[in-house]
C-alpha cells in the first residue's frame, strides 16, 4: 500500500449513482481518511440519502452499510436494481435486512 | 389452445390433430422437453432425420398478461448434444396463441436442397419454396425485409440465418420483434437443426383470429393487474432494468471480482467504465437520434429492458444489447470500445448466430492467436466470415469447445461443451453448480428464478464459501423450470420472488385462463418433473454424473481479485439433483 493510499480511500457509485459522482469528480472518486468510518457516515459525507443504498462494497465483497471502512480500502455504493439471481449469490439478502432500502417492495400510490 | 400441428418436411405434409391429452395442462419448456423426451431418439444424431424441433407459446401468451410473450423452442442440441430449449422475446407466439396452436413441431428431412418457407395462418399452414434473394449469405436483417414484404409487414417471422443455412453448432433462430429487428432463442444451435430441415423461415400471420379465450375473464382482469402492478414497483424491473439495461451489471460483478476477463484468466477489469450499463444509457441519451434507452422485445412488456443503441450519427446499430454479450467481447476478449462491440453484436444477429457462445470462442480464439486480444476491428472481420462461411468463420460459429481443441487449450471454458457465461464460479459459486448440472450445458438462465420463500435460501450466502450454495442452485432450477414452463419472461423474477403476492397473482392468471385451481406446490412440482425429464433424456443420451463438471482449470487457477479456486467435490456437486 502507497503512503498515499494509507489516507485515501476508492470510491465509485453505480446506476444513478454514476453519474451523481461523475459530477463530484474523476471516477473513482479518491477521498482523504485518516479515521475508519462506517459506510452510513460516507454516504452521509457524500449526500448519499440511505434509501439510494441497497448494499456496499468493500475491497470487492458485499458489506452492510454499518461496515466500518478504514484508509486504504475499496469501496462502492449500490442502489436498489441490481437484476438476477445475483443479489442472492453475491450475498445481498444477508446484508441488506437492516437497510431503509432493503427492496421490500414500497407501496406507492 | 387446441391444435398440435407436425410439418414432415421428408414428404411436405402437414397434419393438424387435437393436443395429445398429456400435454394439455403443458406449456413453454415444459412442453417442448416433454414432447423432445416422448419423441427423439436421445442417441439420434441432432441434424439428422430423427431429430425434431418443436415451436411452443407458454400458457399465458395472447393474453394480456404482462410479458407473457415468451416463444420456447425445443430439439437435441447439436452444440451440446443434450436435451435443448431455448427461448425468446418477438411476437411469434402470441400470433401462435391467438391462431389456437399449442404447438407446432418439424420433423424429418427432404432430399433435395431447396429452401423453405412454412406459412402459418387462419387457414392452416402451407410449405413454400423460399425466395432466391434471402438464401447463400443473406442477412437475417435484409430476409426480415423481404419476408415482411412479401407476407405483411405485421406477421411474425422465425428465422434461420446464414449460420442455421450452413449447419453450424451456434446458429440460433431469430425471431422479428415488433420493430421488425432481432430476437434470438440463442442458445444451443436450433438455427441448425432448423437448417437441417431445410426450413429457412417460419411465417406467422393471426389475421382474422379472435382473442385468447379466457375462462373467467374477471378473475384474469384481477390478477394481471396485481401481477403488473408487483412488476412495476419492484425497483429491478421496475426501474433498474428499464434504465441501464441488463448492462448495469458489468460494474457490479466486476466490482465483486466475478467478472471473468481475458479468457477467465481475471475476475476484475480496469476498463470497465468503457462497457457499464451506466456509460451505455449515457451514450444513447447524449447521441439521441434513433437511440432509445427503453424498449419492449414483445407487446405487452412492462420491464423494458432492451434497448436500441445508436452510432455517432444517431443511426441505429443494434437493440437487445445484453450484458452477457457485451462482458464477452469487451471483459473476456478485452474490447474497449462499445460501438465496436455493437457492431459485432449486430453481426452476430444478423449471421443468427448466439452472441454468448460466439462471444466465449472470440476470446477463446484470442488466446489461441487465431485473433489478436481486444481488436474489435479485427473480431468483426472475422465473425463477418461466418456469413460465406470461410474455415475460421466456420470454426468460430462451431463454439467454444471446438475453438479449444483446434488451439490445442486446456482453458476452455464450457460445459457439455457450452461456453459458460458471464459470472465466474470461482468467486459466485452458486452459479458454478447451476453451470455444472442444468441439463442444459453452461447456462446462466437455467438458474434464474426462484418461487418460493428467497430467503430460506439466500440469506445467509457468502460467494466465496459452499454454505447453502447446493441448496440455493437446486432451488434455482427448480424455479427456473417452472417459469419456463408459463412462457413468462424470466425478469417477472424479481416481482414474484421478492413479493408473494405477486407469485399468486402469476398463478391466479393460469387457473383464471383454464379454470383450473393449480397451487403454488403444484407450480414448484412442475418445475422438478421438467428437469427430471430432461435429465433422463440426456441420461439416455449417454450423459452421466461426470458430465456435471466444470473444466479442470477452474480447480488450479486461482481467479483474481479474491484469489480463489472452485472446490466443489464431485459428490457435492450430484447434491444438487438429489430430490
Amino acid at each position: 500500500m502507497s503512503e498515499q493510499s494509507r489516507k485515501t480511500i476508492e470510491v465509485r457509485g453505480f446506476l444513478h449513482l454514476d453519474a451523481v459522482f461523475r459530477k463530484k469528480g474523476t471516477i473513482p472518486l479518491i477521498m482523504g481518511l485518516e479515521d475508519p468510518i462506517t459506510g452510513i457516515e460516507l454516504a452521509a459525507k457524500l449526500e448519499i440519502t440511505l434509501d439510494e443504498i441497497e448494499v456496499i462494497f468493500v475491497n470487492g465483497f458485499v458489506q452492510e452499510l454499518d461496515y466500518m471502512i478504514y484508509p486504504g480500502d475499496r469501496i462502492a455504493f449500490l442502489p436498489p436494481g441490481c437484476p438476477g439471481p445475483y443479489r442472492i449469490a453475491l450475498g445481498f439478502y444477508g446484508k441488506n435486512k437492516s437497510n431503509e432500502s432493503n427492496f421490500k417492495i414500497k407501496k406507492k400510490e | 389452445m387446441n391444435k398440435f400441428i407436425r410439418v414432415d418436411m421428408t414428404t411436405l405434409n402437414v397434419t393438424t390433430d387435437e393436443v395429445p391429452v398429456k400435454y394439455v395442462g403443458l406449456g413453454g419448456r415444459a412442453l417442448t422437453s416433454n414432447f423432445v423426451a416422448d419423441e427423439v431418439k436421445p442417441t439420434c444424431h441432432a441434424l439428422g432425420k430423427n431429430n425434431k424441433i418443436i415451436f411452443a407459446p407458454g400458457l399465458l401468451s395472447g393474453t394480456t398478461a404482462p410479458n407473457s410473450g415468451r416463444i420456447s423452442v425445443g430439439a437435441k442440441s447439436p452444440l451440446t448434444g443434450t436435451i435443448k430449449e431455448s427461448n425468446s422475446g418477438g411476437s411469434f407466439s402470441q400470433k401462435m396463441a391467438k391462431l389456437g396452436i399449442k404447438a407446432l413441431v418439424i420433423e424429418g428431412m427432404p432430399a433435395g436442397d431447396k429452401f423453405y418457407i412454412v406459412k402459418i395462418d387462419i387457414n392452416g399452414v402451407t410449405i413454400e419454396e423460399a425466395p432466391a434473394e434471402i438464401l447463400g449469405g443473406c442477412g437475417n436483417y435484409k430476409a426480415i425485409e423481404v419476408l415482411s414484404a412479401k407476407y405483411g409487414q405485421k406477421v411474425g417471422i422465425a428465422l434461420a440465418g446464414p449460420a442455421g443455412e450452413n449447419r453450424l453448432p451456434s446458429a440460433n433462430i431469430s425471431f422479428k420483434d415488433p420493430d421488425g429487428n432481432i430476437r434470438s432463442a440463442g442458445r444451443g444451435g436450433l438455427g441448425a437443426v432448423l437448417g437441417s430441415k431445410k426450413v429457412k423461415a417460419l411465417v406467422i400471420d393471426e389475421t382474422g383470429a379472435g382473442a385468447v379465450p379466457i375462462a373467467d375473464p374477471e378473475k384474469f382482469k384481477a390478477a394481471a393487474k396485481v401481477f403488473a402492478k408487483a412488476l412495476l414497483d419492484h425497483p429491478v424491473s421496475g426501474q433498474g432494468l428499464a434504465a441501464y439495461g441488463t448492462d448495469v451489471l458489468v460494474n457490479i460483478l466486476n466490482e465483486a471480482g466475478g467478472l471473468p476477463a481475458n479468457n477467465f484468466t481475471a475476475g476484475r477489469i480496469e476498463h470497465n467504465d468503457c462497457i457499464s450499463g451506466e456509460t451505455l444509457n449515457a451514450t444513447i441519451t447524449e447521441r439521441g437520434g434513433d437511440g432509445k434507452v427503453s424498449h419492449g422485445c414483445h407487446p405487452g412488456c412492462v420491464i423494458r429492458c432492451s434497448q436500441w443503441y445508436p452510432d455517432k450519427q444517431g443511426k441505429y446499430i443494434t437493440s437487445g444489447f445484453e450484458y452477457e454479450t457485451i462482458w464477452g467481447l469487451g471483459a473476456d476478449a478485452g474490447i474497449k470500445d462499445l460501438d465496436d462491440i455493437a457492431y459485432i453484436d449486430r453481426a452476430m444477429d444478423d449471421l443468427g448466430i448466439d452472441s454468448i457462445e460466439t462471444a466465449v470462442a472470440i476470446a477463446t480464439a484470442m488466446e489461441g492467436g487465431l485473433l489478436p486480444w481486444g481488436d474489435g476491428k479485427a473480431v468483426l472481420e472475422a465473425v463477418n466470415q461466418i456469413y460465406e462461411p470461410t474455415p475460421l468463420g466456420r470454426i468460430l460459429a462451431s463454439g467454444t469447445s471446438v475453438v479449444g481443441k483446434v488451439c490445442g487449450l486446456f482453458r476452455v471454458p464450457v460445459v457439455k461443451d457450452q461456453g459458460i457465461p458471464a459470472y465466474d464460479p470461482r468467486p459466485v459459486k452458486g452459479i458454478g453448480l447451476t453451470y455444472a448440472t442444468t441439463p442444459m450445458g453452461a447456462d446462466h438462465t437455467a438458474g434464474y428464478c426462484i418461487s418460493g420463500n428467497i430467503l430460506k435460501v439466500g440469506a445467509n450466502i457468502d460467494p466465496l464459501k459452499k454454505d447453502g450454495q447446493i441448496e440455493y442452485a437446486r432451488a434455482m432450477q427448480i424455479g427456473t423450470a417452472a417459469v419456463d414452463s408459463t412462457g413468462m419472461c424470466l425478469f417477472v423474477y424479481f416481482g414474484i420472488a421478492d413479493n408473494p403476492g405477486g407469485y399468486q397473482a402469476l398463478i391466479d392468471m393460469i387457473n383464471a385462463q383454464y379454470g383450473i385451481a393449480l397451487t403454488a406446490v403444484d407450480v414448484d412440482k412442475l418445475g422438478e418433473s421438467v428437469l427430471k425429464v430432461e435429465r433422463a433424456f440426456n441420461k439416455a443420451a449417454g450423459f452421466t454424473n461426470a458430465h456435471d463438471r466444470l473444466p479442470e482449470f477452474f480447480e488450479y487457477e486461482p481467479c483474481p481479485p479474491h484469489n480463489v479456486v472452485w472446490d466443489f467435490t464431485p459428490e457435492e456437486i450430484d447434491e444438487v439433483y438429489n430430490f
